[in-house]
């Protein structure tokens, strides 16, 4: 009687422990290949290797990384693509905030915003990357392609940017970085390096670009000062793209056929390279003024000081300015515009040679603006400007070994 | 004697239901491990037609919440037995084991059609009427709070670990038409983006259950004057005294005094007694301050929206755009006094588009109340800007 009454009091509890709690439970969601990703990336642990394997994989949400030591690996920048074409939420294809990251060999394509972007990180290494928007150059597209922004010990090796509406390869308000080996083209920006100090940006090929490589340094920022910058060896070509920039960003002040432009940064060595064929000028130095935009900042230096450009070479260019006053100046002049323009403005206890020296540029030609004066008297003498600078420090960082 | 045998029987059948039934005794904090259902941490009392907060939790609510696309929330807040929170710089630390919850929903009409209503503070849910997305759970453990996000299924049996976020297409319904929208849960980073406000090395952490956000009444209608802290401490999940010196380290140059970092209690931005600057800052301190702090992911812009920094400059005044892409909408500067047709700020409010929009995260509708109130408060600042700098 009584292991009756047991048995009986067994299958009370276990109807009602099914009724009750172990109803079928409800199947767990299946996750498609995003979140499958997504998931790998945050819970990866420090030394993972997370691979892309070959094929277009359709996103539609921003990617993050927060984990440090963490290196995702695709097949190849034309084989592993992660294609964000049907992105619907969030402001970049792949946000990192993590130290000692690696990325190579894949591309990321069509970002509604920022496709590559790398805030807050120490030792980062991005190699044989694309950032693509697939639509040519159009307002509409991404800001920047590849974007580390404060951060410290970058290397961007083998890259590939097209199609930004800022800047292909972006480095901000970091130090110690490597841009080489890379391709920039259809950008507004080819590559932008802006507050930042110690960069050595080498070895690169600059075109189709609104402006091929800039060197910028901005008021109102957390990080400023930007300088000890090295451009060489690159060939900065035919950058000739009209500015698609959305307006009211500062790089939609760049005129359509830059060469290279160099904005109230100071000590930048720039030698080796290729200019070719840049339709409003080679190169450009300008101080902050040159925007015309207010400046609240009273620790911000608007002035560049400090430029030796030497030993480069100069073909073709400056023939269709895209600015008034160089317009004005190949107006008064039936002359192409010079390969390098200053735009003449000295800070007040300075002198030309303290801004820019220039050697050895084979047979470079040349203009002072006279910015100061309202253009009122633009100079083509480059003789004030006949000195040389002591050459900058080579950036050394162990992954660029 | 067959009666006799029976009734201890069913007592322990009736002790058995009790202790087996799906109602929970009480809330479990896994001190490790990632719970794959939201069942497993006995948070809620769920049945066909409804879902209630287990009576142990508290549910409350925060002076200001942050807009998501215009769902709901009902959020609880449960300490384990014996433990109680202590004040640490101004601000309520709580043990490990608490466990924070964030229920989104919708209300719904006859066929099932989400509502776009003020905002309520229901803390039963009748399944009937209203519709749930997610619930959020933050959980503080031994090595600090630890963020997991639940999505329910259709059949709102369960709700799902889902760390990678989710979508879900809802019809919202309200004066103006129906509407549909991709509505976002975020994943694991995406809550860190918000809840980690110094970027990137700082801690996750509560922003509704802080000391600011819970000065407000714990039940309007049986005791006003009873606040929220008050009932914690009521509870014996407060200490009492509150170690009440606000944090002023903060070396402001400006005139006017940081109005954020502080225990003092926040400034509701529906507020109608407050003015319009105050509420313009409460709002935006909520919603955009996680990021637009000093220390916060978007210092790299150096528009500081918390409250801590009140230059010009600063919050946004005759400021150009650093970084914003298309999301500058054409626009000169973040604000331009008496002119918000012509402010960044406002115009990144107002859209939609997931690269030019502000917040980044946590909404995929635009906030016409947020806007209305933004759009005033920069339509009555004065000055102007110009390219010689800020005129007054």
């Amino acid at each position: 009687m009584r292991g009756h009454l047991l048995k009986l009091l067994t299958a009370v509890t276990s109807v009602i422990l099914l009724q009750n709690c172990s109803e079928p439970e409800a199947p767990l969601p299946q996750l498609s290949f995003e979140e499958t990703l997504q998931l790998q990336l945050i819970e990866a642990e420090p030394g993972a290797v997370i691979t892309i394997p070959a094929g277009t994989h359709a996103l539609t949400r921003s990617l993050s990384l927060n984990v440090p030591g963490v290196t995702i690996r695709g097949m190849g920048m034309d084989s592993s693509i992660l294609s964000f074409k049907n992105q619907i939420q969030g402001a970049e294809g792949l946000l990192v905030s993590a130290n000692d990251f690696t990325i190579e060999d894949l591309a990321i394509e069509d970002t509604i915003g920022d496709a590559l972007k790398i805030n807050d990180s120490t030792n980062v290494t991005i190699r044989r990357v694309r950032t693509e928007w697939t639509g040519g150059a159009l307002t509409s597209n991404g800001a920047y392609g590849i974007y580390p922004v404060q951060s410290r010990n970058v290397l961007i090796d083998g890259a590939v940017a097209i199609g930004a509406s800022d800047a292909g390869i972006y480095v901000g308000q970091s130090t110690q970085i490597i841009v080489r080996n890379s391709r920039a083209e259809l950008n507004v920006a080819g590559i932008e390096i802006e507050n930042s100090t110690f960069a050595d940006v080498h070895d690169n090929i600059a075109t189709n670009n609104t402006g091929g490589i800039l060197v910028f340094d901005l008021p109102n920022l957390p990080v400023q000062g930007g300088r000890n910058t090295r451009v060489f060896n690159n060939q900065i070509i035919n950058n000739n793209t009209a500015n698609f920039a959305p307006e009211g960003n500062i790089v939609g002040t760049v005129p359509a056929g830059t060469g290279m432009m160099i904005l109230a940064n100071d000590n930048i060595e720039v030698f080796g390279n290729s200019f070719t064929d840049n339709n409003s000028a080679n190169v450009l130095i300008v101080s902050y003024h040159i925007t015309g935009l207010p400046i609240d900042d009273a620790n911000y230096d608007p002035f560049p000081e400090s430029i030796f450009i030497h030993d480069n070479q100069f073909s073709g260019g400056g023939t269709a300015p895209d600015s008034e006053p160089l317009a004005l100046l190949q107006a008064a002049t039936q002359q192409p515009i010079p390969d390098i323009v200053w735009d003449g403005t000295v800070a007040p206890d300075k002198q030309a040679a303290d801004i820019l020296c220039l050697r050895n540029n084979g047979e470079q030609t040349f203009a002072n603006l006279d910015a100061s004066n309202a253009f009122a008297a633009p100079s083509f003498d480059s003789s004030p400007h006949d000195c040389a600078l002591p050459n900058l420090s080579v950036i050394s960082l162990s992954s660029a070994q | 004697m067959a009666s006799a045998c029976w009734r201890p029987a069913l007592t322990a059948i009736t002790l058995l239901t009790a202790l087996y039934a799906c109602a929970p005794q009480a809330p479990v904090f896994h001190a490790s491990g990632s719970p794959v259902r939201l069942s497993e941490w006995n948070l809620f009392v769920l049945s066909a037609d409804s879902l209630a907060p287990a009576p142990a939790a508290m549910v409350f609510a925060p002076t200001n919440q942050l807009f998501t696309d215009y769902a709901q929330k009902l959020r609880t807040l449960w300490l384990p037995p014996a433990t109680a929170a202590n004040w640490l710089d101004g601000e309520i630390d709580y043990p490990v084991g608490t466990i924070l919850t964030k229920t989104f929903y919708y209300p719904v009409d006859g066929e099932g059609t989400a509502l776009q209503t003020a905002p309520q503070s229901q803390s039963l849910l009748d399944l009937r009427s209203n519709q749930l997305v997610e619930t959020r759970l933050l959980v503080r453990r031994e090595q600090g709070w630890d963020a997991f996000p639940y999505v329910w299924n259709d059949e709102e049996t369960e709700a799902f670990l889902r760390v990678a976020g989710s979508s879900k297409l809802i019809d919202l319904k309200s004066d103006a038409g129906s509407r549909r929208f991709s509505y976002f849960v975020p994943n694991e980073n995406q809550c860190a983006a918000c809840h980690v406000t110094e970027h990137p090395d700082g801690e996750l952490q509560p922003l509704a259950a802080i000391a600011r956000q819970l000065g407000s009444s714990f039940d309007a209608d049986a005791d006003p004057a009873l606040t929220q802290i008050e009932e914690l401490q009521r509870r014996g999940w407060l200490s009492a005294a509150a170690n009440s010196t606000p944090d002023s380290t903060l070396d402001s140059t400006l005139d006017s005094k940081p109005d954020a970092v502080s225990s003092s209690p926040a400034i509701s931005w529906l507020d109608p007694s407050a003015t319009t600057a105050e509420r313009a800052r409460a709002y935006l301190n909520v919603h955009c301050g996680h990021c637009h702090n000093p220390q916060g992911a978007a210092d790299t812009s150096a528009l500081l929206l918390d409250g801590s920094n009140t230059a010009p400059i600063n919050l946004g005044v005759c400021k150009p755009p650093v970084a914003a892409g298309g999301g500058a909408g054409e626009r000169l500067f973040a604000i331009v006094p008496g002119a918000p047709e012509r402010s960044i700020l406002l115009y990144r409010m107002e859209s939609s588009e997931p690269d030019e929009m502000m917040p980044e995260l946590g909404r995929t509708l635009v906030h016409a109340e947020g806007v209305a109130l933004i759009s005033q408060w920069i339509a009555e600042l004065p000055g102007s800007c110009s390219t010689d700098g800020i005129t007054q």
